[in-house]
């Protein structure tokens, strides 16, 4: 009970840590959630867009931003052109229109304007650009066969009054189930730095030689004594694991009521596993207690980035992801990323998950082996 | 004096192993992370041929205005290229679909066409778009001749020329004279602000250093401290000579993370170069301010005081976009004042002004707020160093 106690009262002293990298959990894997829309039917993408209007009312002017207001979401920004630069940067907008000055007579006598526009280098820019272009060249047409505005409107607005059926295939819910996996894959980072940063820190406190020598003329078995440590860092562990769980609950709500859920559940209760064995190791490599925090921010921040827990595996480069599956968490979020997309669940469609769970197992036992080694070499040098 | 100090702040700070892993070699790393992390994104970010499959029913062959839309919209020659297209039946697309290998597939029943797809997304708009425009020349060509061919019976011309008619409508819709015009920055890249960031990370970690040497000074913080109080030396020499050689250190490390973005990794810090060395100097500094400031005034043990540092650089870090490019922006617009009182962000804003801005306005405005922020923290710090006394200690 002593051990028990000790290591407790060393985890107590660092709870600030631990809130902290909660916080980190909630507010980033939480900063990606995406509210809920329907995906059962399908609904256009519409590209972020402003709108810099110069010509007085006008009715082509006016109908002209009345179909963009229809397709694309128009971000109302201040009238300032720092501003604007500033939103297009920040990807707040994709796509920037200047209309000009009497931009809706000068059209409707039949002439030709230039528009100008900003653009981001991306999709939702292309959306925009495609959807703009499609008007513009309706109006072309309208203008230079017709002179009655109302007439020139009325025909733009029939031709593209045409909306194509859709028909959406998966049965996903993709949000939830993206938020349920963003929420996951953050988790790594979280989990990953505080167990290996707690229990460095108290092993590190049991590692001191004046602690040390205390231990071994105590009446202690030294192997009760190991089995001991080994129980309070699997139930600090577990408590940590247990943590993380209820805030999914709280975040993600029903969706982990499944089984899907229970196997996102169950990946990262081995994760927090594997972790616990890293900090072992780790320990008993490590002599230096204030090399703790650099080495555990390496390892936790390395391989989140690497693996994909803050930015998504399919943006990564591949020679990154090769790399990185030598790293356990690489397999954690493959799972994670496998899971998410499962339109069913059955022994067949899991093969992967179960593949890659298996090598984190063969990890755990890599880095206990790994542990024992240096533990017994590291005894006959003392 | 001075130098005699000077030459042992070096050596003190020079041999502290985790100091210097926090300031020199932790902003690499990180620097590393991003770079292996970010390379990609923004090339995902531009526009792919997206692949799509066409069922090669009766419906679709008898079709012309589709026919042709789609070749011209899958010709490799054509630099426009939107699709490249595969003509399967329908089971063979159901299952490239279901392993996302296209967006989606196009099924041509009788008049209509029906769009099947995975999910909604970007790809897919634009899949539904192109369908829609293709369908609006329908539109467009029916309205056109039946416009013609009443102005022609309102003229009292009962012999039409319908052939005649369609073809010029034909010829009106092909003439591709839309004008818009693209007067957007080429310098876009927004993962730029990731390094930006951490350069200020890196420019305010330098405030440890700052504070290490300062605790030498304080009789409140060690037996250093103490001997030195009590020494005649001029506090205002020894002070600085500490001060000069954490800033030289700092500058440094400084010099070798820019030396390490610029050519291993890539960071384009736009082109004046003069201007960048003079925001990293002053960042330097407000950094060194920062760590003054704390060490003087927060009267606790080295510990903690680093932990607040770290804590407040973080924390800065995270505001001006380290952890989110656009938590930045987001500030900007909502709480504003937070930003120009954040160093991190002061140091964030100047680089994204050199990079994004053709004018200077904003990168001084950011130079002088970090030189007022420093001035300030100097001035408190040297306010309550002055006349310190201890009956006590």
């Amino acid at each position: 009970m002593t051990v028990f106690k000790t290591f407790f009262k060393v985890v107590k002293a660092y709870r600030g840590t631990i809130i902290f990298y909660t916080i980190l959990l909630i507010v980033f894997g939480g900063m990606n959630f995406q509210t809920n829309d329907n995906s059962m039917t399908f609904t256009n993408t519409k590209p972020d867009i402003a709108i810099v209007n110069k010509d007085s009312d006008n009715p082509i002017t006016n109908n002209l931003i009345k179909y963009l207001k229809k397709n694309a979401k128009i971000i109302k920004l201040d009238d300032s052109e720092s501003k604007r630069n500033d939103a297009l940067f920040y990807r707040d907008v994709n796509y920037i229109i200047y209309i000009p000055k009497n931009y809706g007579k000068t059209i409707s006598e039949g002439k030709k304007v230039e528009l100008s526009i900003k653009k981001t280098p991306d999709y939702n820019a292309y959306l925009a650009y495609i959807m703009l272009k499609r008007y513009l060249k309706v109006q072309n047409i309208y203008t230079k066969t017709n002179t009655d505005e109302r007439e020139i409107i009325k025909n733009i607005n029939n031709s593209l009054d045409n909306n194509t059926k859709v028909k959406v295939m998966s049965k996903l819910n993709t949000t939830e189930l993206s938020n349920m996996n963003s929420y996951f894959n953050f988790a790594s980072y979280s989990i990953m730095a505080i167990v290996i940063f707690i229990v460095c820190l108290v092993l590190s406190g049991f590692h001191e030689e004046s602690i040390i020598k205390r231990t071994i003329i105590s009446s202690m078995d030294y192997k009760r004594y190991n089995r001991l440590i080994l129980i309070s860092g699997i139930i600090y562990t577990i408590i940590t694991w247990l943590v993380f769980t209820i805030l999914g609950f709280f975040l993600l709500k029903e969706t982990l009521f499944s089984l899907r859920g229970l196997i996102y559940l169950f990946n990262s209760l081995l994760f927090t596993m594997c972790s616990l064995t890293i900090a072992l190791l780790v320990s008993s490599l490590l002599n230096n207690k204030n090399a703790v925090n650099g080495i555990v921010n390496v390892i936790a921040l390395g391989s989140s980035f690497l693996c994909g827990a803050f930015v998504p595996s399919s943006f990564l480069p591949k020679s990154v992801l090769n790399f990185s599956k030598i790293l356990p968490t690489y397999w954690y979020i493959n799972t994670n990323d496998t899971l998410a997309k499962l339109e069913i669940i059955n022994l067949n469609s899991l093969r992967n998950v179960f593949s890659n769970m298996i090598i984190i197992l063969i990890f755990i036992l890599v880095f206990i082996i790994l542990n024992n080694i240096i533990t017994k070499y590291k005894r006959k040098i003392g | 004096m001075f130098f005699h100090n000077f030459r042992y702040s070096l050596k003190i700070l020079t041999r502290n192993r985790t100091l210097l892993f926090w300031t020199f070699i932790f902003p690499i790393l990180l620097g590393t992370f991003f770079y292996l992390a970010f390379s990609d994104i923004e090339k995902n970010e531009t526009l792919d041929v997206i692949n799509i499959a066409i069922i090669p029913n009766d419906s679709y062959k008898n079709n012309k205005i589709y026919n042709e839309a789609f070749k011209k919209l899958s010709d490799k020659k054509n630099k426009d290229r939107l699709f490249n297209i595969k003509y399967i039946d329908e089971t063979r697309a159901k299952k490239l679909l279901n392993k996302k290998k296209i967006t989606g597939y196009l099924n041509f029943e009788d008049e209509d066409i029906k769009i099947t797809v995975l999910t909604s997304g970007i790809n897919e708009t634009i899949l539904r778009y192109v369908i829609d425009e293709v369908k609006s020349e329908e539109t467009i060509i029916n309205t056109l001749v039946k416009n013609e061919a009443m102005n022609d019976i309102k003229k009292g011309n009962y012999n039409i020329d319908y052939n005649k008619i369609y073809m010029n409508a034909n010829k009106l819709l092909n003439s591709d004279d839309i004008k818009i015009k693209d007067i957007s920055n080429n310098n876009l890249s927004y993962t730029m602000i990731e390094y930006y960031t951490l350069i200020a990370m890196a420019a305010l970690y330098g405030s440890i250093i700052s504070m290490f040497i300062t605790n030498y000074y304080l009789a409140n913080m060690n037996s250093i401290g103490k001997r030195v109080s009590i020494s005649k030396i001029s506090k205002f020499k020894l002070l600085f000579s500490g001060l000069l050689s954490s800033y030289i250190i700092q500058v440094f490390g400084l010099l070798l993370l820019f030396l390490y973005t610029i050519f291993v990794l890539k960071v384009d810090y736009g082109t004046n170069f003069n201007l960048v060395m003079l925001l990293s100097l002053v960042s330097v500094l407000a950094g060194l301010s920062l760590g003054v400031a704390v060490s003087v005034l927060i009267k606790k043990n080295d510990n903690a005081k680093t932990g607040i540092l770290i804590g407040i650089t973080m924390l800065g870090c995270f505001l001006s976009g380290m952890m989110g490019i656009t938590m930045k922006y987001i500030v900007d617009k909502n709480i504003p004042i937070l930003n120009l009182i954040n160093p991190a962000s002061m140091i964030t804003d100047g680089f994204y002004a050199l990079y994004y801005y053709n004018t200077l306005d904003r990168y001084y405005f950011d130079i002088i707020s970090l030189v007022l922020f420093s001035a300030i923290m100097l001035v408190i710090s040297i306010k309550s160093l002055r006349r310190q006394k201890y009956d006590s200690i």
